[in-house]
């Protein structure tokens, strides 16, 4: 049981791990340090176009898509990380700027529910497989 | 006039389909066929009457209709004149109801003596669904209204719908939607039956299947056009539109597998019957997010709550009245049944839950946003990354479930002879996943997983079709081989992608991968209907071959102000050559993206092979129905 | 137990059926986003003032009254469109309020405000967006309503409309 709940969750943290090609970056905005590109890419995924449907910033040629773009990277270069980053995004813009919903109390339900009723259902139906055995 | 006839044969659809509806009340059997056959074929009639007289009207370009002024113009090509027709909001209802009404007359087509009143209910339920559907539509979203002043052309277009992907998308999304309709039906019928000698899965499963089909291959056809027409690579974007058709398609999925299981041992009877219960609720819901305002989206029509008002007390009437049904009527199979999880209905089991909870994520991702608007003063995004996470982990045991399910027996295996039997499928998952990273020279720990459950999946296929087993569907083997290719190119697409991004002047080289590709020329070229700036790209290859010559575009449309950008995409098995030319000048050149993505046409090549396995399979089992009914 | 765990689905369904249905009847926008600053303090900037020489310190402006805060640009349409309402606000409503000039042409906005009239006591420059961004803005027109203590009481995204125009009266007088 306790190598399914860690397979599961190695599971969830290795699908987070991607370098993405954008389609709306500019040529003059991408920095010359690699890793920190990478760093402005992986959090540009998440955060969303406020002016668009449902896209990322990296995604959208919105100017205020461009605008963050380009101050997420110059945080980037100033050295701040991802939770600081987020932190001064959803400051301003809340929560609804995040495309991964954060795990609050609130969305509590949402990041576990699923995994619940998996749960659920694999005991109900072993339940169910052992009280038709007996018979 | 066309409005006089549409209107009047949509109002005189309502009134059959209450005739239909109200006919399950005779309990004179002949009677009933035969005023059911006047009910189906006056549906059918008066439906095609009102829907073609809808398209008349956008053919000939007729601006006194409504629809016609607010979605076409003069300029329209033919095809998309017709297209448009079920390109907007009131336009789509009709066809939806006239696909509704086709089905209908094949239920009625499944009369013989011996299922009368099993035909009959189902006639029922369906007449209730139509009769709700025309009522929306006459009230609330009637395509035969007429303008207050007459126009000279109207209100356009928009030019990045002008394609045939997406023209074709929408009908092949609806025949998925309203076959699940006929298998909610059927289920109630099979509900309310005390005849347990009509096998109403026998009924259900073409119809199922068809559905599941034609869902598909319209999902498919939209993302295809995503990717080539939108400029952002992307194909798939969670958007609750898109969610809103997935959610039926994953729970069809979960209805094919244990129809099986309800077919060979007669079990998950009474789970099969909720399922497809829910599968058309959830697309009954989906049409409610679609039209009724309460979200935004890129494919959302225009907002309008009292609309959605009457789809919800619609929804809620369907749903209390089948889930009560479902409830009170449901009786109580002997559950003697032991399954082992290493046997066939062990494995198809374990497949539907986790369709379900895959469902589920999907649903709850896509609503959470509201229910978070309502309860709290706060509004919060569930986007990409909540659904990767929550989704990509339970697919990935399913899939390998998959690649053995198929050849495990009814009843549990000897677990040793299973293991002889699938080595040769691990062998060569192990040896082509190791070839795989070879030629790509990266690695990647999501690409390992992707790569290794495509070869499995298409390992395992492939060797079950060389062995030839009567036993085992061929359309079953072509759709799981389809599934392999479509994760193959999944994968291969997001985690090899490359890209580069810069400003290009005339002349100007640029490599990516081993090409090389020359900025040539900048031409001003004019379409039928727009102006362009065209960038004329020069592709070579390591042995300074010119493979092809990619052409993107800048657009303007003048007419509804508009501007797209064309992306040119070089297309073959191994990868795609994207390439978008952005803004810029003569004199500091252009910005040139261009990206590499490998594996993209297994995506549609594996989708569409999942297409060709469901009408192989549809087929099959409409020709077993058909023998049975005998 | 089997009976009760059926009745399950149709209780969830109902309940997520009555919550659309209150999202459908109630007055709401599909797309507006709720300010993230409602009762915070206003971000600190500084910036040059559009229409004199004197530096535009949010310190300074914001002294114990009721101060309305507008983005706008000469570029944007519903802020043209708006602009009535916001001379309306001013005089008839008597407000204070100061505008800021986002990623304008200094040139083009002080002839708008001299043709259209100037209902902003004062006028700061945001070249390059960094102070809406501040304040969360995301589609101009936007404007704030602060109360005497610098706290952001409301923000409405795009032109006042009369029915705005209405509201913003109302909190003003709630707020007082």
């Amino acid at each position: 049981m306790i190598k399914k709940v860690f397979i599961f969750v190695l599971f969830f943290v290795i699908t987070q791990n991607y370098y993405f090609n954008s389609y709306a970056v500019e040529p003059e905005e991408i920095l010359t340090n690699k890793k920190q590109e990478i760093l402005a890419r992986k959090i540009s995924k998440n955060i969303r176009c406020m002016v668009c449907q449902n896209e990322s910033i990296d995604a959208s040629s919105a100017p205020l898509a461009k605008d963050l773009r380009i101050l997420i990277r110059n945080k980037i270069q100033e050295g701040k990380n991802s939770e600081e980053i987020y932190k001064f995004l959803t400051d301003r813009y809340g929560d609804f700027i995040l495309l991964k919903p954060p795990l609050k109390i609130i969305t509590f339900p949402l990041w576990f529910l699923p995994f619940f009723i998996l749960i659920i259902s694999i005991i109900y139906v072993f339940w169910l497989n052992k009280k038709s055995k007996k018979t | 006039m066309i409005n006089i006839i549409g209107n009047f044969s949509l109002w005189l659809a309502l009134c059959f389909s209450a005739f239909q509806f109200l006919n399950s009340l005779k309990k004179n059997n002949n009677s009933l066929i035969y005023l059911n056959k006047i009910a189906v074929n006056g549906l059918l009639i008066c439906t095609l009457i009102s829907f073609f007289s809808l398209m008349y009207g956008h053919i000939v370009s007729d601006f006194s209709l409504a629809n016609v002024f607010q979605n076409s113009h003069t300029t329209k090509p033919l095809l998309y004149k017709i297209s448009g027709v079920w390109g907007n909001h009131e336009g789509s209802m009709l066809l939806w109801i006239l696909i509704l009404n086709i089905f209908n007359y094949f239920i009625f087509k499944l009369y013989n003596e011996k299922n009368l009143r099993f035909v009959s209910k189902i006639l029922e339920t369906q007449a209730l669904i139509i009769f709700g559907f025309i009522l929306f539509t006459a009230i609330t979203s009637n395509p035969f209204e007429l303008m207050q002043e007459l126009n000279e052309n109207g209100l356009g277009f928009n030019p990045i719908l002008q394609d045939p992907a997406l023209a074709i998308h929408p009908p092949l999304l609806y025949v998925g939607y309203v076959g699940f309709s006929a298998a909610f039906s059927i289920s109630l019928a099979a509900l309310t039956l005390e005849d347990n000698s009509i096998p109403w899965h026998t009924y259900m499963k073409p119809f199922v299947l068809a559905a599941w089909t034609f869902l598909t291959i319209g999902i498919t056809f939209g993302s295809i056009w995503a990717y080539y027409e939108l400029g952002w690579g992307g194909w798939w974007f969670w958007d609750p539109v898109e969610n809103a058709s997935f959610m039926p398609w994953l729970l069809g999925t979960a209805l094919i597998h244990s129809l099986i299981t309800v077919e060979r041992k007669g079990i998950l009877q009474s789970w099969v019957l909720l399922l497809s219960i829910l599968a058309f609720l959830l697309s009954v819901i989906g049409t409610f997010l679609v039209r009724s305002g309460i979200l935004t989206s890129v494919h959302t029509f225009a907002l309008d709550p009292s609309r959605g008002i009457y789809i919800l007390i619609f929804t809620a009437i369907l749903a209390s009245y089948s889930l009560f049904l479902f409830g009170l009527k449901l009786k109580k199979n002997p559950t003697n049944n032991y399954l082992s999880f290493f046997s066939k209905e062990g494995s198809i089991l374990f497949n539907n839950i986790l369709m379900v909870t895959v469902c589920f994520s999907v649903f709850l991702g896509t609503i959470y946003p509201l229910l978070i608007e309502a309860f709290t003063n706060n509004k919060i995004s569930v986007g990409e990354p909540y659904y990767n996470a929550t989704v990509i982990p339970i697919i990935i045991p399913a899939i390998i479930v998959m690649g053995v399910g198929p050849i495990l027996s009814w009843g549990g295996v000897n677990k040793s002879k299973l293991f002889k039997k699938v080595f040769p499928a691990i062998l060569s998952t192990l040896i082509m996943t190791f070839l795989t990273f070879m030629f790509y020279q990266s690695y990647s720990f999501v690409g390992l997983i992707g790569i290794s459950l495509a070869f499995w999946i298409i390992s395992n296929n492939i060797i079950m079709w060389f062995k030839k087993k009567e036993k085992l569907s061929i359309g079953m083997i072509i759709s799981h081989l389809g599934v392999g290719f479509l994760i193959l190119g999944i994968t291969g697409s997001s985690v090899w992608q490359q890209e580069k991004i810069i400003k290009m002047k005339l002349k100007n080289e640029v490599k990516i991968k081993n090409y090389n590709i020359v900025f040539e020329e900048i031409d001003e070229i004019k379409g039928s209907n727009y102006l362009a700036l065209r960038g004329n790209f020069y592709v070579y290859n390591e042995k300074r071959k010119l493979i092809t010559i990619l052409q993107p575009e800048n657009r303007y449309y003048p007419i509804t102000n508009n501007f797209t950008t064309e992306a040119a995409i070089d297309t073959n098995l191994i990868r795609d050559l994207y390439i978008v030319i952005g803004n810029g000048n003569i004199n500091e050149g252009w910005t040139v993206r261009l990206y590499h993505n490998p594996l993209v046409m297994w995506i549609w090549f594996g989708a569409i092979v999942i297409f060709i396995g469901g009408i192989i399979s549809t087929n099959n089992n409409l020709k077993k129905m058909k023998s049975l009914r005998k | 137990m089997n009976k009760k765990l059926l009745i399950l689905p149709a209780i969830i369904f109902s309940s997520i059926l009555l919550v659309f249905f209150y999202l459908l009847i109630i007055d709401r926008d599909p797309s507006g986003i709720p300010s993230a600053l409602i009762n915070k303090k206003i971000p600190k900037f500084e910036t040059k003032s559009l229409l004199t020489e004197e530096t535009f310190i949010s310190s300074d402006l914001f002294n114990n009254e009721i101060t309305l805060v507008n983005f706008f640009a000469t570029w944007c349409k519903p802020c043209r469109d708006e602009h009535d309402n916001i001379k309306k606000l001013s005089n008839e409503g008597g407000l204070k309020i100061i505008g800021i000039n986002y990623k304008d042409n200094n040139e083009k906005a002080i002839k708008w405000l001299k043709e259209l009239g100037n209902p902003y006591t004062s006028v700061g420059i945001d070249k390059n967006g960094s102070i809406a961004i501040d304040w969360g803005v995301y589609g101009i027109p936007e404007t704030f309503v602060v109360d005497s203590s610098g706290i952001i009481k409301y923000r409405h995204v795009g032109p006042i409309t009369n029915k705005i125009y209405n509201k913003i009266n109302m909190i003003v007088i709630a707020i007082k």
